[in-house]
């Protein structure tokens, strides 16, 4: 059951791999709510979609190696690169012209890629959770390399590729989804996550990180001083995940507008989102003037 | 911090005891929201006061032994006669000359008696998991004696006068977790534990001891002589008092029944949503 189904929805298709879709609403305004790390499909944005599209044109879509997208094998096929030209994929696909993209944690990597690459389709761009590679991993994350064998399996010691594919996967998802989301009453939204992520397989995920960890941080920060549109950033002060800090270099980088949610944890869009829904639509609505 | 401050607030008194009200928006019909057991002051309405407020003049008041009611000494003090003679005084002290009423668990035997004694004060009831000596209590309630020394303290066996005077805020953890069954409840839950910690376990036994007391005239007499609509709302999960109790009530007052798939004891605080929806239209048909 879910609040608001799709009008239409269908595949967008590139080297074989096809990106499922879905649009929602009617409008001049196009809003795109990006895919972000694929151990959760688009249903992250569930709090997002139901509101924004009584407003606006709003479009979805599954990144590759989750939900209704297909999930190819090979490490290659999850860099950055193929996740940004998946987005120009979906808006040829379903015809935007431009839209106003919202990325969530990994994916404001491949929203601002897009921003600075293919300024024509993007009329602004909003970064929510900002992905750490932007600005640097809190301080805990960076302890333990995802690729060694390591000899514990006790927080961030289960974020490695041995430990998720030799049958420790469902513990990480379960110790992950409660990293993304530390603020108080939240079973419902760590129970979403564990379903999300137990609906991908161990070997697609380390597929996937494989790819995000050549991403090259010089390049992503050459990119935020090309993008011309307007920028807003929204963190939460007490994101464990994603520090702070990197929003605000974010939008320091990028001279946007940012927001921090006091007491805010990662997953923002789920646990926060009548402040999110209305910064979005606040701020579609200024860009869209 | 509260989603809507009152506008008024006072104090009714009767017989040295002093009820604290609180009076929210404006409207020509008047929603006076019944306490409920002394376990929980007049918050556990904290969901549906700024939504019905914005269409309707509504009033709450702290039950006696709660909030920022008295709580006197002895359980004669806390009897249904009481409480109900209670809601009668703060529609005096408010200038209420009628109300619709709404009341959860105790608070819908409160108004239940409300309705018919003063027929002219009332327009219309609403009972969320009325608390009504129709049908059985659950059978897991009716093992443990509440005023005799027991050898068990698991379950039902903490609801138990000298179980509280050694280990009350267990018995709090255990009693919130009854009243709050659905999944993702953990903030109804720390609401209702920090509101049943501001109570000393020696009034509440008192209160229960006083609902013990009953009433002169059976029950199911008091149901018929209510004229006024009633909207009975349970739970069918409830595990404090019987989704049976709910049904009962509707068919000894001939008034309408909503059962809430998978709800739990405390509807208001756990679905708001349905519950002021649910509200809102019966005060708009009987108010017209």
């Amino acid at each position: 059951l879910r609040a608001r189904e799709p009008d239409t929805e269908g595949y967008a298709e590139r080297d074989g791999v096809k990106l499922h879709w879905e649009l929602f609403g009617a409008g001049d305004t196009t809003v795109v709510l990006l895919p972000t790390w694929s151990i959760v499909p688009s249903r992250v944005w569930k709090a997002q979609v139901p509101y924004l599209a009584r407003h606006f044109r709003v479009v979805t879509f599954d990144g590759r190696g989750c939900g209704g997208s297909d999930r190819p094998e090979a490490t290659a096929a999850y860099s950055d690169a193929q996740y940004t030209a998946d987005i120009v994929a979906v808006l040829d696909a379903t015809e935007t012209a431009d839209a106003v993209l919202v990325g969530f944690s990994r994916g404001t990597v491949w929203g601002v890629k897009t921003a600075a690459e293919s300024p024509e389709r993007v009329r602004g761009l909003i970064c929510i959770g900002a992905n750490a590679v932007l600005a640097g991993k809190q301080p805990h994350r960076v302890e333990y390399a995802f690729d060694d064998r390591l000899d514990g399996t006790s927080g961030w010691q289960k974020y490695n590729r041995h430990y998720w594919l030799e049958g420790g996967y469902n513990d990480f998802v379960g110790f992950f989804a409660r990293q993304v989301c530390t603020e108080s009453h939240s079973t419902k939204q760590i129970d979403d996550f564990v379903d999300w992520g137990l609906d991908v397989e161990p070997a697609t995920l380390v597929a996937t990180n494989g790819g995000a960890a050549a991403a090259d941080p010089e390049h992503l920060r050459d990119l935020l001083v090309r993008i011309r549109a307007p920028v807003l950033v929204v963190h939460g002060d007490e994101d464990a995940i994603s520090p702070g800090s990197t929003g605000a270099a974010l939008a320091a980088a990028t001279g946007g507008e940012l927001v921090m949610i006091a007491g805010g944890g990662h997953l923002l869009p789920t646990r926060h989102p009548v402040v999110v829904n209305h910064l979005i639509k606040h701020f579609v609505d200024r860009v869209a003037q | 911090m509260r989603a809507r401050e009152p506008d008024a607030d006072g104090y009714a008194e009767r017989d040295g005891v002093k009820l604290y009200w609180e009076q929210f928006g404006d409207g020509s019909t008047t929603i006076a929201m019944l306490p409920t057991w002394s376990f929980i002051p007049s918050r556990y309405w904290k969901c549906q006061v700024p939504y019905l407020a914005r269409r309707h003049r509504v009033v709450t008041f702290d039950g006696r032994g709660s909030g920022s009611s008295s709580r006197p000494a002895g359980w004669a003090s806390y009897t249904d006669a009481e409480f109900a003679h209670d809601a009668l005084d703060v529609l005096d002290a408010t200038n209420t000359d009628r109300a619709v009423l709404a009341g959860m668990s105790c608070g819908a035997r409160w108004g239940i008696q409300l309705a018919a004694e003063h027929p002219d004060r009332v327009l219309g009831l609403v009972a969320l998991g009325p608390a009504v000596p129709l049908a059985c209590m659950l059978p897991e309630r009716r093992k443990y004696a509440f005023d005799a020394p027991l050898d068990a303290t698991e379950g039902w066996a903490k609801y138990n006068a000298l179980y509280w005077n050694r280990a009350y805020p267990d018995f709090v953890d255990f009693f919130a977790a009854r009243m709050v069954t659905e999944p993702h409840s953990t903030k109804q839950i720390d609401d209702i534990v920090g509101w049943g910690l501001e109570i000393d376990p020696v009034t509440l036994v008192d209160t229960d001891r006083g609902e013990a007391c009953g009433t002169r005239e059976p029950f199911r007499e008091t149901c018929e002589r209510v004229r006024c609509p009633v909207l009975v709302i349970h739970g069918d999960e409830d595990a404090v008092r019987s989704h049976e109790q709910g049904i009962a009530l509707a068919e000894a007052t001939g008034g309408e029944f909503v059962t809430i798939a998978g709800g739990g004891h405390t509807l208001p605080l756990r679905h708001p949503v349905v519950v002021n929806h649910l509200i809102a239209r019966f005060v708009d048909r009987v108010a017209r």
